[in-house]
């Protein structure tokens, strides 16, 4: 029954959470929204009794990825008046819900029926995680990391002032 | 879970939340009174109950209730948000506040074959616990210079966020260094590796072992806790008060205090992670518990002499200059305070004559030198906070593109260079 409870309270602050971060149109109150969704986030990992998880998502996903978007809102400056209008929002967001029900559905059969596949594992230490990473998983491991490389090169690529306009500009 | 077991959990909970909020004012109080040190003059002494100076703690107490008191005004300006503005703080705050949780205050008691860990969290991944809710402190800054709606505290909070991210990155590769040297992410195995000899003689303690990596975390953690000399969010010669320009009374006490631990956490981390902890140098817990009596003796000789020196010291500087005429009050202060600290001197004889030959429960003398931790640790939280608020008061302010550049042009490799030769060296000697 608590666990239950706990649940419910933590899936409302994401879901409360995650409709700010995409309603709202002052870019700081999403990033809260975001925040919040996130450290709802880790409060499921500590509810598994995962605890290593929980505060890894915390230390990434806050420490690092809420900062640094922060710190992108406060050097961008992006104003009310530069959001695109958008009239009817929550509307559409209503029947948006309504109409991916049935696949919400699918999933949770699909997934509810999931970890019966796996094999039950007491608490989850970093240690036996570190291991993991790095003997059986350290192909996905290194392809994500690749993955990621890609990503960072890409985002300079872009931000990057090409030869050209910079000639031109002075 | 057994009693103790409960009785242990809450006492080290209450234990944590009084060293981490008690502090506060004890910290205002020191940082006046050493600054008041460093430039030759007194600081705050007058302000008394019924006569009690206690050195002027008693101003900081003062000092709540003027905050408590005073009017809460919001700027009209601020339109929307009204409610984050007000939360900014708190989260500073709380989450200062909850970093120091996962501190060890002594070695984990043994009690019926169960082993009981004296923080305020149980967690054995403590370092991760202190990374990963010390980095939501800066997110309240954020939120307060945002919705200040003000370029100065819009200035400071842009300063923060990026300086908060440029040191992260050479504290926690620091972290990483003392990971791989300790093998552990447990703040109390970190202390229990501390206590063994390094090369014979030395006391094994970060700093000797992985000096690079302790300098690192130590001018990091300045960084991170916004003290001089890297206080570039709040620089009052160039943005005024920073993030803090707009919020007046207890929101202000509250971004205030929150500075104040998280200064303590961070002595908290560096005192467990490279200074042994709640350890003195070259005794471990163990040897502790095998020589108790030896230990009881040589407590039993050193408490009257520290005593006797405190009480010295007090009675030749708690008393107005000769010129003046005498205050009965300050006499009167003083001889209580001689007579309390003879009475406390007293009772800890007994009972260490007690425990020493009187008695051998191994409980009792289990938990006498939990107790011992616990006051070696407070001493040593203390002497680096003094550490903290001198280097305050000594060292000017860097400039902004300074403070970035020492991050990432100097820590930064280094931090990486170290990792790389610990690595090395672990390697070398596991072959």
């Amino acid at each position: 029954m608590l666990e239950i409870s706990i649940f419910s309270i933590l899936a409302m602050f994401m879901l409360g959470g995650s409709i700010a971060m995409i309603s709202n149109k002052q870019t700081l109150f999403s990033a809260f929204g975001f925040l919040v969704a996130m450290i709802g986030l880790a409060g499921m990992f500590a509810l598994l009794d995962s605890r290593f998880l929980a505060l890894a998502q915390i230390m990434v996903s806050v420490g690092a990825v809420v900062v640094l978007s922060m710190l992108t809102i406060l050097t961008i400056n992006a104003k009310e008046e530069n959001m695109p209008h958008e009239p009817n929002k929550f509307k559409w967001i209503i029947v948006s819900s309504i109409l991916v029900t049935p696949f919400t559905l699918l999933l949770y059969k699909t997934l509810s029926s999931v970890h019966q596949n796996f094999s039950e594992m007491e608490t989850v230490s970093s240690k036996v995680v570190g291991k993991l990473l790095f003997s059986e998983w350290v192909l996905p491991f290194e392809i994500v990391s690749i993955l990621l490389l890609t990503a960072m090169v890409g985002a300079i690529v872009i931000a990057r002032k090409s030869d050209k306009t910079s000639k031109e500009q002075s | 879970m057994s009693t103790s077991a409960i009785v242990i959990a809450i006492i080290s909970f209450a234990l944590g939340a009084l060293l981490a909020l008690l502090t506060i004012p004890v910290l205002v109080w020191l940082e006046r009174r050493v600054a008041g040190l460093v430039q030759d003059r007194l600081g705050p002494n007058r302000t008394n109950i019924g006569g009690f100076r206690l050195g002027g703690v008693v101003q900081s107490f003062a000092d709540v209730v003027k905050l408590l008191l005073k009017e809460e005004y919001y700027p009209s300006h601020i339109k929307s948000g009204k409610w984050l503005f007000m939360l900014a703080p708190i989260i500073t705050f709380a989450a200062a506040l909850l970093a120091f949780m996962a501190i060890p205050f002594a070695d984990s008691m043994i009690i019926d074959g169960e082993s009981l860990r004296i923080s305020a969290l149980p967690i054995d991944f403590g370092v991760f616990w202190y990374m990963a809710i010390s980095a939501i402190g800066v997110l309240g800054v954020i939120f307060g210079g945002w919705l200040s709606h003000n370029k100065y505290s819009l200035l400071g909070a842009a300063r923060a966020s990026s300086m908060v991210v440029s040191y992260e990155l050479p504290l926690g590769l620091s972290i990483l260094a003392f990971i791989i040297t300790y093998d552990t992410v447990d703040f109390n195995a970190m202390v229990a590796w501390q206590s063994g000899t390094f090369f014979g003689f030395l006391p094994s303690w970060g700093i000797l072992v992985q000096p690079l990596a302790a300098i690192i975390l130590i001018v990091s953690l300045f960084a991170e806790t916004n003290r001089n000399p890297f206080t570039v969010a709040e620089g009052e010669s160039e943005i005024v008060a920073g993030f803090m320009t707009e919020y007046t009374a207890m929101k202000f006490a509250m971004y205030f205090m929150g500075e104040y631990v998280a200064m303590n956490t961070a002595s908290a981390v560096i005192i467990t992670m490279i200074f042994g902890g709640y350890q003195i140098p070259w005794v471990s817990t163990e040897m502790l518990l095998e020589n108790f009596s030896t230990f009881a003796v040589s407590l039993m000789v050193v408490v009257p002499i520290i005593v006797t020196i405190l009480i010295r010291w007090m009675r030749k500087n708690n008393t107005v200059r000769p010129t003046v005429s005498t205050d009965g009050g300050r006499d009167f202060e003083t001889k209580v305070l001689t007579i309390v600290m003879i009475g406390m001197t007293l009772l800890v004889e007994a009972i260490l004559i007690y425990l020493a030959f009187l008695t051998d429960s191994a409980l009792a003398n289990n938990i006498a030198i939990t107790l011992f931790q616990i006051v070696v640790f407070v001493v040593k939280l203390m002497m680096f906070n003094i550490f903290f608020i001198l280097i305050r008061w000594t060292v000017p302010r860097f400039r902004y593109d300074q403070v970035q550049k020492l991050g990432w042009y100097y820590l930064l490799p280094l931090a990486l260079l170290n990792i790389f030769i610990t690595a090395i060296v672990v390697v070398g000697v596991n072959l």
